[in-house]
């Protein structure tokens, strides 16, 4: 009885401590996304009853030109956030790792932003591109061309002037992250590259970069993801305008839950959101078993 | 004998007494509703006044209104309601919302409560008529509106430009205005992107016609017809020569400090924008110097018209324990004279009840012009139609969206005006179309 007590619990006791937030988790993630995902199968309004429909407003988001240029913007910020800050951070990051003193103050300067609310740093943005009497404007007035319309105002422009933005309160934080990984490098291993003659850039490239891989890959994995969320930066700054040339997933799902009554839509486009950063996480998941040392 | 007449005094004066009680429990405007009623109202400088006046109108009750003011209160009602923890009194940002809660089951009827309190006796016809859906009528519009056309007096004095009444002088206006190097139009929309929508209600009425208007919303015409391209071609031809803040870029990034202090600083001419503007224009431009006017918004034919809408409506929550105590909160708060407080004591603009002239006595001069008039031409059914009163939601949102598309032009009006089309015609079959009052 006892050996049999001693059995149970060695092969289920795990399961027991686990149960807490087991429950937990069901609770607050399993049951909405699955309630989520029946809202997206449905006519629901987000009040009252909701009559089945089953994938028609999948088909209205693939057929909708508004949500397919969210997605095209969505892709662009992708795009852009995988290249821009992780330049800016990498760099800034090695440099750091070289500097012998008041490195903790470089790193509390750049990370300060990150903290800072987003709605607080869109507002702050707004008012330092105002183009009457921002920072453009005080440019433009000293002669530098292209500054003399609002940034935010044209579409050919804003998307890009937002994205600065949010890149703008997150470069710090990755480089922070990517330093933590740097020094965690063994110093014997740039020493023996120095010995072998290696310059800076190639103990970056042969040294730095192979023994940050781990971080980069799920930094960059995580970029990838938070770019199919993107909401607050574009919300505050231009709600997706001028001409739908900032518009993302996020902003189209608030537009159509919020404005239209069109939650089962919403809903849709929800699980799109999510069905894209999965299919980044399975991108990651097949080149690593193709072999990639990601 | 003695006895039988002391019987007949008893019966006569407790017979008197019942029918005074009747009479005071059945004349209109009375309620014998009691306990304490839950009214959330938005957050902002105006509640304290809005809950005061309010409470004033209740004092002789035994009612208690408990009021608090919530910020972000369309999104904190919304969940409330889905929730099943709003309040006795329900505020919607307007009909739409409305309609949507009613068919959710979220709202109690008021029909029997307009009959019995006497609504249609006080309160506007078509503010009656908007609040129906299903031919029941489940919330009372309030803070009337239009469009109306601001100017800045000092500017046009300065450049004898006369105010406009038809279509042809107001785009003549614009051209002698940009020529003198004076922004022609204040505005912009980086706050609240639905100003965009503030324009197309103000031109499809004025240019287009609200008899097309009317006619367009009730489906016995297509929205692609050629008087609402006449009128958004002529709105777009002013947003591409630059009138509006001085080109569509400022538009965009413009707040509404910005270019309201634009039009009282005399850097810009006009200002189309709704009559909710009389409660700061004054301060404004007592702080410049300038004078400021208002005029009924210029018409092809140059005849007067205000269309109308509602800024937002109340209803009764269909979970609240205290049904008739939040209809008796709607009836002080829809009554005339209550109206009319909310306008003198705290810059509201009225809802659309039967306000008299007299009670608006003390309220700065145009203001109290402004709803006179507004409220005679409504009266008499010459009227047209705001589009976030009238129009449904899906129509609404891609009428606000999609116009920014033909400005950029990569959308021609054409194409702009059939996209509403179709989507107007789906929401029309599926009843989402608010009820349309007919014109006089």
């Amino acid at each position: 009885m006892q050996k049999r007590k001693k059995k149970f619990y060695a092969k289920r006791g795990a399961w027991l401590f686990i149960l807490p937030i087991l429950t937990l988790h069901v609770a607050t993630i399993l049951v909405p996304a699955t309630v989520g995902l029946y809202f997206s199968l449905t006519d629901w309004s987000g009040f009252g009853s909701a009559s089945f429909i089953g994938l028609e407003n999948y088909r209205a988001l693939l057929t909708d030109a508004e949500f397919l240029q969210s997605l095209r913007n969505n892709l662009k910020w992708l795009a852009f956030f995988a290249i821009v800050p992780f330049s800016i951070a990498l760099t800034t990051a090695f440099l750091l790792s070289q500097v012998k003193r008041g490195g903790y103050a470089y790193r509390i300067a750049y990370f300060v932003p990150y903290v800072l609310p987003s709605v607080v740093i869109g507002s702050l943005w707004k008012f330092i591109l105002n183009p009457d009497s921002g920072i453009t404007a005080i440019l433009s007035n000293f002669g530098v061309p292209g500054l003399d319309k609002a940034l935010l105002g044209q579409p050919s422009t804003a998307l890009l002037t937002i994205a600065f933005v949010d890149n703008w309160h997150y470069w710090g934080f990755l480089a922070t992250i990517l330093l933590v990984a740097l020094q965690s490098v063994s110093p014997d291993l740039y020493e023996a590259a120095r010995i072998d003659g290696a310059n800076l850039r190639q103990q970056f490239k042969y040294v730095t970069i192979p023994g940050i891989r781990p971080t980069l890959v799920f930094m960059l994995m995580m970029t990838c993801i938070w770019s199919f969320l993107v909401f607050e930066y574009v919300w505050v700054m231009s709600q997706g305008g001028p001409a739908g040339s900032t518009e993302v997933m996020a902003t189209y799902l608030y537009k159509a839950a919020f404005r239209e009554f069109s939650a089962g839509l919403a809903a849709a486009a929800g699980l799109t959101m999510t069905l894209s950063a999965a299919m980044v996480i399975g991108a990651f998941l097949v080149l690593r078993k193709r072999g990639w040392e990601i | 004998m003695r006895i039988k007449n002391n019987v007949l005094r008893v019966g006569a004066g407790l017979a008197m007494a019942g029918m005074l009680a009747l009479q005071i429990m059945f004349a209109p405007g009375a309620s014998s509703a009691t306990g304490k009623v839950t009214v959330w109202l938005e957050e902002n400088d105006l509640a304290k006044c809005f809950a005061e006046t309010v409470s004033a109108a209740n004092k002789n009750s035994a009612l208690t209104f408990e009021m608090t003011p919530k910020p972000q209160l369309t999104e904190a009602m919304r969940t409330a309601l889905a929730a099943g923890g709003a309040p006795d009194v329900i505020f919607t940002p307007g009909p739409a919302f409305t309609s949507e809660f009613a068919k959710a089951g979220l709202l109690e009827p008021l029909d029997g409560y307009a009959k019995k309190l006497g609504w249609t006796k006080t309160i506007s016809p078509w503010n009656l008529e908007l609040g129906k859906v299903n031919n029941k009528l489940y919330s009372l519009g309030s803070e009337q509106e239009t469009m109306l056309l601001w100017y800045n007096k000092t500017v046009l004095d300065k450049l004898g430009i006369k105010v406009p009444k038809t279509t042809k002088e107001f785009s003549a206006a614009l051209d002698k205005v940009a020529a003198a190097g004076i922004t022609p139009f204040a505005g912009g929309n980086t706050e609240w992107k639905p100003v965009n929508e503030w324009f197309l209600s103000a031109m499809w009425n004025a240019v287009a016609g609200p008899s097309n208007v009317y006619k367009a919303l009730t489906g016995k015409m297509k929205w692609d017809s050629a008087p609402f391209v006449e009128a958004t071609n002529t709105l777009n031809g002013w947003m591409m020569k630059g009138y509006m803040s001085g080109g569509l870029d400022r538009y965009y990034t413009k707040t509404f400090e910005e270019f309201q202090s634009d039009h009282a600083t005399g850097k810009a001419a006009f200002s189309m924008e709704g009559s909710w503007r009389f409660s700061s224009i004054g301060a404004q431009f007592d702080r410049t110097g300038q004078k400021w006017g208002w005029a009924p918004f210029p018409t092809k034919d140059g005849s007067e018209l205000y269309s109308i809408g509602v800024g937002s409506s109340w209803g009764v929550n269909a979970a609240s324990k205290n049904k008739a105590g939040a209809a008796a909160f709607l009836n002080a708060l829809f009554t005339p004279a209550t109206q009319a407080q909310l306008v003198t004591k705290c810059g509201f603009n009225p809802a659309p009840v039967k306000i008299e002239k007299k009670m608006l006595a003390g309220q700065e001069k145009r203001h109290a012009d402004a709803i006179v008039r507004l409220g005679k031409a409504a009266a008499k059914g010459n009227f047209g139609y705001l589009t976030w009163a009238f129009w449904p939601p899906k129509t609404q949102n891609f009428l606000i969206e999609e116009i920014e598309k033909v400005w950029a032009g990569s959308v021609t009006t054409k194409q702009y005006l059939q996209g509403m089309d179709k989507i107007f015609a789906k929401e029309l079959a599926d009843k989402a179309v608010p009820p349309i009052p007919a014109r006089g």
